[in-house]
Parts: C-alpha cells; sequence; structure tokens
C-alpha cells in the first residue's frame, strides 16, 4: 500500500506536519473508532460487574469465604462457599501444571524443532481444530475414560480442564515463538549453543512475556468454566484438601446450580459465589501482568 | 544484555511446581469409600433402622433434581443421626445418575423414571433395588393479575402446550371458569431448556389424561411450539413465569411455593378439581397400582382428592454390595429416608409415601446384601 | 569450543554435522521432552476424536442421512442434528464478525494511540472480560440483557418486516430476548479478551524502523497503520481471530442460557435457536441410548466443522501472505 507524499503548497505556508484535511479526518475518524470499540467492550463488562456486585455483594464477609455450604433452603446468611473455593484453586491449580508446561513444550516442537515437517503441520492443526471443540465435550471425555472407572475427584475435573487449556497455550505460544526474530536464535547459536540452550535461554524468555499471557488467558478461562466439571467431580458440601481422590466441587459449579435455584437464599450465595471467583480470576491476572511486566524481554 | 527471562520461567515454573505439591500432598480427609467399618452392621430385621451401630465412611449419590432438594436436608440432619458417615448427593439428572450407578461411580442412585430398556445392559444383569422415597405435585403456574384460583382440565392443559389454545380468553378456558376475568392476552408458555425428570412426567400426564389432545409424545424433552421460552431448572420456569404477564408453564410444587407463583386446580381422574397439595399428591399415589419392585406411576391417580399431576422418585442401589461397609451405610442412609427422614418432607413441600409404600420399602431394605 | 559453523537452529533439520556428532545429552533430551509433548498433544486429540465417535456409533450407524434432518424430537426418537450445526455457524459469525473490529480497534488503540502510561490500566480493564466466568456472562444473559434488548429487537422487527434483507435476517414474529443474535453477542464479548491480547502482541512487535519509516513519509496513523502494521501482523492476527473463532464455537454453559433451547432452523436472528454444545449441556444428563449416542455425535460433527473452518481459514492466511510477499 503505497504511502501518498504531502499535498504540494506554497512554500512559505504548509506547514510539513500537517496532512490535508481529508486525510486527517479519516485519521480522526479512525482514533474515534478505536476509542469507540474500547467503550463498547467495556460497557456491558460495566453492567455484568454491578450486576454481580449488586446480588452478591450483601453475603460476602469471612464467614461465607469459610462456612461450609448449607442447603438450598438456608436463608442468606447462612453457611458460605469454603469448599468451592478450595475446590476451584486446587483443581485449577493442578490443570494449570498439567497443561503449561506440555503446551509451551508443545508449541517448542511446533516452532523450532518440527518446522515444516509433517508431524509439526499436523500438531498445529490439530491444536487449531481442538480449540473449538465445546467445554462439555472435554468433560464428557474425561467422564467416559477416567471418571467411569475411578470416580469422582479433584483429578478428573483438572485433566478435563487441562484438555480445555491445552490448544489455548499450544496455540498462542506458538503466535509469540513465531514473533521472536530468527536473528537471535541464529547468533546464539554462532556463538556455539546448542538448540536446547537456544531455545531455554534466548527463544523462551523473549517470547515469554507473550506466552505468560496466554497462559494466564487459558488458566482465567479454566477457572470459570462449567461444563467440564459437571460431571466429573461431584459435588460436597464441605472442604475436601485431597485434590486426587475423592468428590469435589468448584465455584462455576456451585454459581450454575444455585442460580437455577428457585431458593432466594440460594440464589444470594451463587451471585456471592460469583463476586469470589471473579475476585480471585482478577487478582491472579493482575499479578501475573506485574511479573510479565517486570521480567519479559519485550514489554509493552 | 542481561537475560532476566531465564530467572523468571524458572520462577513461575518452581512456583507452578510448589503450587500442584501442596495440592497434592495435602492432607487427606476421610473421603475414601472403602473404609472399615466403624462398628456391626445393621442387623437385618424387619427393615427397621437401627441408630445404635455407629458406621462410617461416605456414601456418593447422583442423579435426579426432583428429590435434590430432600436429599441436601437429609443429609445435613442424617448427620445427628450418623456421624462417622458423609453423604454426597450430586443432581445431574436422572440419566447420568444411572450411568453413574451402573459403571460404580455412585453408591446410589436418584432417578425420577425406571430404568428404561435401553440402558438395562448397562447394569451387567446385576439386580438394582428400587427404594421410593417421596412425592410430588407439579404444578401449572401461571401469571395473570387479579386472577387467583384458575381451573384447568387435562384437555385444555394439553391444547395450551401443543399451541392449539394461544390466548386466556378462548372459550375452552373461560367454560371451565365461570366468574372469573380472563384477559384476552396471548399465552406464553414457559417451559424447561434443559431435559428433566419434571418434563418427563408431566407429558406422561398429558398422554395419559388427554390423549386425544396431546400428540407431543412423553419424555424428558418435548419439542414444544415455537413461541415457548424456555428457563434453565425450575428456577428458571419460575423466574420466566415471574416476569411475564400471560405466562404459564409447568413447575415443581416445592419451587413453585418458593417462587412464590400462583398455580392452577386441575380436574383429577374422578372429575373434581384439586389444587396441588401434599395431601393430593399421596392421595394420587395411594389411588395407583405399584409393582412388586415398587416401580409405579403416580400420575392420574384415582380418588377425590388425589391431584392428578403427581410424580415419584426413586433411590436406586445395587442389591449386592461390594463390602459389607457399604451395605450398612446405605441401609443405614436409606432407611433414614424411609423413616425418620418421611418428616422432613412437608417442611419442603414435598408429599410423603403412602404408608404401604414406605413398610413395603423399607421391608426390602433387608435384600441390601455383601 | 566448537568451531563456528553454519548450524542453523531455526531450521527444522538436524543441525550441522560437526555439531551432531558431539551433540550434549542436554540437547537431545530436550528435543525429544518437546518431540514427547507435540505427540502428546496429537495422543490426546486422537483420543478424544475417537472416544467420542465409538460412543456415537450407534447414531451414526443410521443408514439414511437421518443425522442431517431437521427434526430433532427425543419423544419420537428423532435425532437430526442440522438446526445445531447451524445455530453454531450463526451464533459464531455473529460473535466473530462484533468481536474482531472491536479487538482490533482496542488491540490498535493500545499499541498506537494511547501513551505508554495509560497502556496498563487499560489492558487490565480489558483483561477483567476474561475472568467473568462463562456461567456468569451467561446468567447475566438470561436475567438482565435479553430482557433488556427483547423490547429493541420487537422495534427492529416491527420496522424492517417487509424490507427484503432486512426483514429476512432481523424481521420475524418469534422475537425473544433469547435467541441467535444474544448468544452471538455474548459470545463476542468473551471472545474480545482473547482476540485482544494476542492481536496486542502481534502489533507490538512491528519493526519501529517501518513504522517511523511511514511517519517519515507523511503518513497519518491511519495510513501508517494499515501500510505498515497490517501487513506485518496479518497472520498473527488471523491466528488470534481463529482462537476466538474456536472459542465462540465451543463456549457451552453461556450459549445454553441464553439461546432459547428451540431447535429450529430460520433465517430470523432474534428468534431462539439452538446450538452444538447447549443441547449437549442442556439434554445430556437425562439422556439414554441412541439420544446420548447423538449427542455425542453431534460434538464429533462440530470437530468435523471445526476443521473446515480452519482449513479454510489456513487457506485465507497462505492466499494473503503470498500476495504481501509478492507485493
Amino acid at each position: 500500500m503505497a504511502v501518498t507524499s504531502h499535498a504540494q503548497a506554497e512554500p512559505p505556508k504548509v506547514d510539513l506536519r500537517e496532512p490535508p484535511s481529508w486525510r486527517r479526518t479519516k485519521n480522526q475518524i479512525v482514533t474515534a473508532l478505536m476509542v469507540f470499540a474500547f467503550l463498547l467492550a467495556i460497557i456491558p463488562l460495566g453492567f455484568v460487574i454491578v450486576t454481580v456486585i449488586a446480588k452478591g455483594a450483601s453475603v460476602i464477609n469471612w464467614s461465607f469465604l469459610t462456612s461450609e455450604i448449607p442447603v438450598n433452603t438456608s436463608p442468606a446468611n447462612f453457611g458460605g462457599m469454603g469448599p468451592a473455593i478450595v475446590g476451584t484453586l486446587e483443581i485449577t491449580a493442578l490443570a494449570t501444571a498439567i497443561a503449561v508446561p506440555l503446551g509451551v513444550l508443545g508449541a517448542i516442537y511446533i516452532n523450532e524443532y518440527g518446522g515444516k515437517g509433517i508431524l509439526a503441520r499436523i500438531v498445529r492443526f490439530m491444536s487449531d481444530v481442538m480449540s473449538g471443540v465445546p467445554s462439555i465435550i472435554m468433560g464428557l471425555f474425561i467422564f467416559t475414560l477416567w471418571t467411569l472407572h475411578f470416580q469422582y475427584s479433584g483429578l478428573g475435573g483438572a485433566l478435563a480442564l487441562a484438555c480445555l487449556m491445552l490448544p489455548i497455550v499450544i496455540r498462542s505460544s506458538e503466535e509469540m515463538l513465531k514473533l521472536v526474530p530468527d536473528s537471535l536464535r541464529q547468533g546464539s547459536s554462532a556463538l556455539g549453543a546448542t538448540k536446547a540452550r537456544v531455545t531455554t535461554t534466548v527463544v523462551l524468555p523473549a517470547a515469554a512475556g507473550g506466552i505468560v499471557s496466554g497462559a494466564l488467558l487459558a488458566v482465567a478461562r479454566a477457572a470459570g468454566e462449567t461444563a467440564p466439571l459437571l460431571f466429573t467431580i461431584g459435588t460436597v458440601t464441605a472442604v475436601n484438601k485431597n485434590v486426587f481422590s475423592g468428590a469435589n466441587t468448584a465455584l462455576p459449579l456451585q454459581i450454575f446450580s444455585n442460580a437455577s435455584s428457585p431458593f432466594t437464599g440460594a440464589q444470594a450465595r451463587g451471585w456471592g459465589a460469583a463476586l469470589t471467583l471473579i475476585v480471585i480470576a482478577f487478582v491472579f491476572m493482575i499479578a501475573a501482568r506485574l511479573v510479565t511486566a517486570r521480567f519479559a524481554r519485550y514489554s509493552h | 544484555m542481561r537475560i532476566r527471562g531465564r530467572k523468571q520461567v524458572t520462577a513461575a515454573a518452581g512456583a507452578v511446581a510448589v503450587m500442584a505439591a501442596l495440592a497434592a500432598c495435602s492432607s487427606s480427609s476421610s473421603n475414601s469409600t472403602t473404609t472399615p467399618a466403624g462398628g456391626a452392621s445393621t442387623p437385618a430385621s424387619g427393615g427397621s433402622t437401627s441408630s445404635s451401630a455407629a458406621v462410617s465412611g461416605t456414601l456418593n449419590g447422583a442423579g435426579s433434581t426432583f428429590q435434590l432438594t430432600f436429599e441436601q436436608q437429609a443429609i445435613q440432619n442424617f448427620k445427628s443421626v450418623q456421624s462417622g458417615m458423609t453423604v454426597n448427593y450430586n443432581g445431574v439428572g436422572s440419566g447420568t445418575g444411572r450411568t453413574d450407578l451402573a459403571s460404580g461411580v455412585v453408591n446410589f442412585a436418584g432417578s425420577d423414571s425406571p430404568i428404561p430398556s435401553t440402558e438395562t445392559a448397562n447394569f451387567k444383569g446385576k439386580k438394582v433395588l428400587y427404594f421410593p422415597i417421596l412425592v410430588g405435585p407439579i404444578t401449572l403456574s401461571y401469571n395473570l393479575s387479579g386472577v387467583s384460583n384458575l381451573k384447568l382440565t387435562p384437555s385444555v392443559i394439553a391444547q395450551i402446550f401443543s399451541g392449539k389454545i394461544t390466548n386466556w380468553d378462548n372459550s375452552a378456558i373461560t367454560s371451565i371458569n365461570p366468574g372469573v376475568k380472563l384477559p384476552s392476552e396471548p399465552i406464553t408458555l414457559a417451559v424447561r431448556s434443559d431435559s428433566s425428570g419434571t418434563t418427563q412426567n408431566f407429558s406422561l400426564f398429558l398422554q395419559t389424561a388427554a390423549p386425544s389432545d396431546w400428540s407431543l409424545g412423553s419424555s424428558s424433552t418435548i419439542k414444544w411450539p415455537s413461541g415457548a421460552r424456555a428457563g434453565n431448572g425450575n428456577g428458571g420456569v419460575a423466574q420466566i413465569i415471574k416476569s411475564t404477564p400471560g405466562a404459564i408453564g409447568y413447575v415443581d410444587y416445592t419451587d413453585a411455593k418458593a417462587a412464590g407463583l400462583s398455580y392452577a386446580s386441575v380436574k383429577n381422574k374422578d372429575g373434581g378439581y384439586v389444587a396441588p397439595s401434599t395431601a393430593g399428591a399421596s392421595a394420587s399415589a395411594a389411588g395407583v397400582t405399584v409393582a412388586p419392585d415398587l416401580t409405579f406411576h403416580a400420575v392420574w391417580g384415582s380418588g377425590a382428592q388425589a391431584y392428578p399431576i403427581t410424580y415419584q422418585t426413586w433411590v436406586l442401589v445395587y442389591a449386592q454390595q461390594p463390602n459389607a461397609n457399604d451395605a450398612s451405610m446405605l441401609k443405614a442412609y436409606i432407611g433414614y429416608l424411609l423413616g425418620a427422614g418421611q418428616q422432613l418432607l412437608p417442611q419442603l413441600s414435598y408429599a410423603a409415601l403412602p404408608s404401604n409404600i414406605d413398610s413395603t420399602a423399607k421391608a426390602q431394605l433387608s435384600q441390601i446384601t455383601s | 569450543m566448537s568451531s563456528l559453523t553454519r548450524a542453523d537452529s531455526a531450521t527444522p533439520a538436524e543441525s550441522a554435522h560437526p555439531l551432531a556428532q558431539r551433540r550434549p545429552l542436554g540437547d537431545r533430551a530436550f528435543a525429544i521432552l518437546a518431540l514427547t509433548a507435540g505427540l502428546l498433544v496429537l495422543v490426546i486429540l486422537v483420543l478424544i476424536a475417537i472416544s467420542t465417535s465409538q460412543q456415537a456409533s450407534s447414531w451414526f450407524s443410521a443408514e439414511d442421512l437421518s443425522i442431517f434432518s431437521r427434526d430433532w424430537d427425543p419423544a419420537t426418537n428423532s435425532f437430526g442434528a442440522l438446526p445445531f450445526i447451524y445455530g453454531t455457524a450463526v451464533t459464531a459469525v455473529i460473535a466473530v464478525s462484533i468481536s474482531v473490529p472491536i479487538s482490533l480497534g482496542i488491540a490498535l488503540l493500545l499499541n498506537e494511540v494511547v501513551p505508554q502510561r495509560w497502556a496498563r490500566p487499560i489492558v487490565y480493564v480489558v483483561d477483567l472480560l476474561a475472568v467473568v466466568p462463562s456461567v456468569v456472562w451467561g446468567l447475566w444473559g438470561i436475567l438482565v440483557f435479553a430482557p433488556w434488548i427483547q423490547h429493541i429487537y420487537s422495534s427492529i422487527a416491527s420496522g424492517v418486516n417487509g424490507i427484503w434483507v432486512l426483514g429476512f435476517l432481523f424481521g420475524g414474529q418469534n422475537i425473544s430476548g433469547a435467541s441467535f443474535f444474544t448468544t452471538g453477542i455474548i459470545l463476542a464479548f468473551m471472545v474480545t479478551p482473547i482476540i485482544t491480547s494476542l492481536a496486542r502482541e502481534v502489533v507490538a512487535t512491528t519493526p519501529s524502523i517501518d513504522k517511523q519509516g511511514a511517519y517519515a513519509l507523511g503518513a497519518t496513523r491511519w495510513e501508517m497503520i494499515r501500510g505498515v502494521v497490517w501487513p506485518h501482523s496479518q497472520g498473527g492476527i488471523v491466528g488470534a481471530v481463529l482462537l476466538g473463532l474456536g472459542r465462540a464455537m465451543g463456549e457451552t454453559i453461556a450459549a445454553a442460557l441464553v439461546i432459547g433451547s428451540s431447535p429450529t432452523i430460520t433465517s430470523h436472528l432474534f428468534s431462539p435457536g439452538y446450538n452444538l454444545p447447549a443441547v449437549i449441556a442442556n439434554q445430556f444428563g437425562e439422556s439414554t441410548g441412541v439420544w446420548r449416542s447423538a449427542l455425542m455425535g453431534t460434538g464429533v460433527l462440530l470437530f468435523v466443522f471445526t476443521i473446515i473452518v480452519n482449513v479454510i481459514a489456513r487457506g485465507v492466511v497462505e492466499r494473503s501472505a503470498r500476495r504481501a510477499r509478492g507485493a
């Protein structure tokens, strides 16, 4: 796309920084559109947050965050969501521990080692395909292969969430690795580094910011997903600290079942759980973005 | 060029590893299903629950959402009867509950229907015992300002939910509601978006009581006429009715009461108009034939006080349990549901089992063996 | 240590010979590790495909093409999945059409317009979109958004009924807050943070020297974006859009709550509909026999659908990249 030179005008009067008015107007329109895009995204977000706070803030207190889950018919200030909070934290942590290393390594294979080979192309293509698989299918897959043999457990839920996170991590990590200039790799090799060293000491740190950002999105999604957990972890009313065995529960599940209940107490607890989950996920995201900002090589 | 990135990557990996290790190595609570029995198993006498023998362990159950409210309350109250036991009940739907039981994921399943013939193979020939635990009415809840005592017949209900009657002032409705001012508003149907035993039994009622007017079959999912608004769970349907003037939908009695809805009186098999109530539900259940294995359908029961749209739910277990502790736990818990637990039903707006069904079920407890 | 060879570590082939002969154990182990990870991904995917296909086999074994019929009615044992394929396509297209301009706008805003200091807070705010759980989006959608927007739909529908294309898309009698279009909107909100985040990263790597060159030639910001940023970022942005599309097609709970649960094929976007993930979520719990098999089968169909969409998208990327190189 060729860039036009600025218009000809009488030499003494022209301001070389000012393009002709139509191009300037187009520029301003586009800038306004960009701001408008931002507002379009933010306004509904604002409404959602306000709704969740309005419906859920009244039940939040320390007792809510630590108490056991009461029966649906209990009034709003009774009981809490402690087991669900613990469940979400431990199941999401386990899923992250499974999916992120695997996904980053997979992306490294595709981009650094596989290149144009047929296997790399297949893996890349299949991870694209996998990112479109509904979260409920991941849940049913684990339900069939794991839960029906090993009963309800937090591990089953973590596996389902990891299946969900894996394609996201691979795809976004691969995009980030692709952006690292070849000159870095070549320079490092020229200094005698082996491929593994090049990858771990030069390429990964260079892409770290983007990789962490992509992994964050995957974790945030996993923490908020209901469908993979519906049939794989069962339910409990008391905290289960063992994520590998025994039924468990999680905040999204409680939100879903409570909000569909006609009892006002259960509904209030459901919205309280929603607020809690949003706060937890947001705090985690901010913390990780701060880490990225401090350590990433190509920070913005 | 300082390469700070590697430290960050290592630190992040370390943090993740520590988190995972913490999650894994924390103390395991008593959640294994096969801890050795803490005491003697309950004696296999005429089905009465013996609360003196302490049992411990965890029971997992899954299935029908209709019985979920009762299960939750029973589980909580049961803790004071058997403090060493933990019971979990997951309301995933009757179909999945049966699947879970067939594969041994759970110790008991909650189901609103008997095992269909397409599923019997899953149980690999092992005997399954049916324990009915409660019955309950399904209401026709509606939102019409100024109307509080609507009467409906099965035929009219069938026509409304097939889309044949579309206005509130249709002559079919006004003729059975003399003196009631019905607006000339269109009828908005409120139905379930998720499959459910409530839909299954509601459609079964229509099929049984109004076969000439109802052609959409009986299933946990029905192809409703276009224009129907779908909500998730009984709560979702209740919410649609509450917020839509001119709406009518089918909602569990427990949930209709909790949501404060108005509901219609329905003409029963004996010809009288009966409002939904726990007494009416028990009457309908008492007026149907019960098979020897304790399966039955409580809809369209005979009796002057029977409320015709009543349904039932069972707890399903294998007769043969893998070990003695599982058998004891199940006998203790199900015995509680059939015994003292029945006292919890009225406050939750469920109806207790008719006494003959209850005693037969209690007697069946002895068939749970290891 | 080792002599400087032409070892090009950017190529996939084994490193140049001198290095290969003395390849240290750590290097080979790492390569094997990466390969294993790649293979593991493949294995998992194949497992998912096989397992779901196996579950779906009794539905697929229907000799005729009834699996593609328009009629889905468990009460009569008919399981035609066409309404769900249609619904998935429609809602995903709506979601991406709304989301991509917004996401690109925000990404460009953050990189080109906004001063450095404001970028981080704005990024955190956009991240908030991602941390809202899908079930909350669904609940807000059905309890707050759908009733409100139904009035707007009704006004639009009564206005355009009769006008050719607009009436076809936005008219109709059965106007509902829970509909294809609402699902598309809610999905768009969920997809935007993904596309924005990745697009931002991609746009940020535009070589500064090219950008400065464009400015030096007198280009406005928009012209610079069009002439420098866009050609450089095309491939990466399409990759980001594909990921967002995947999310839009696979989102389950939010779709199940706001799509209206009506298995009908209609051009009217303000009418209730159904899509593949939603029907599985709503009906799996009670399903049995052929019905359950049919639900798993719809999942397999979505696999195929996703493959087709990805092939097309990849083709588009290749062609535009080739054109950019040749230009």
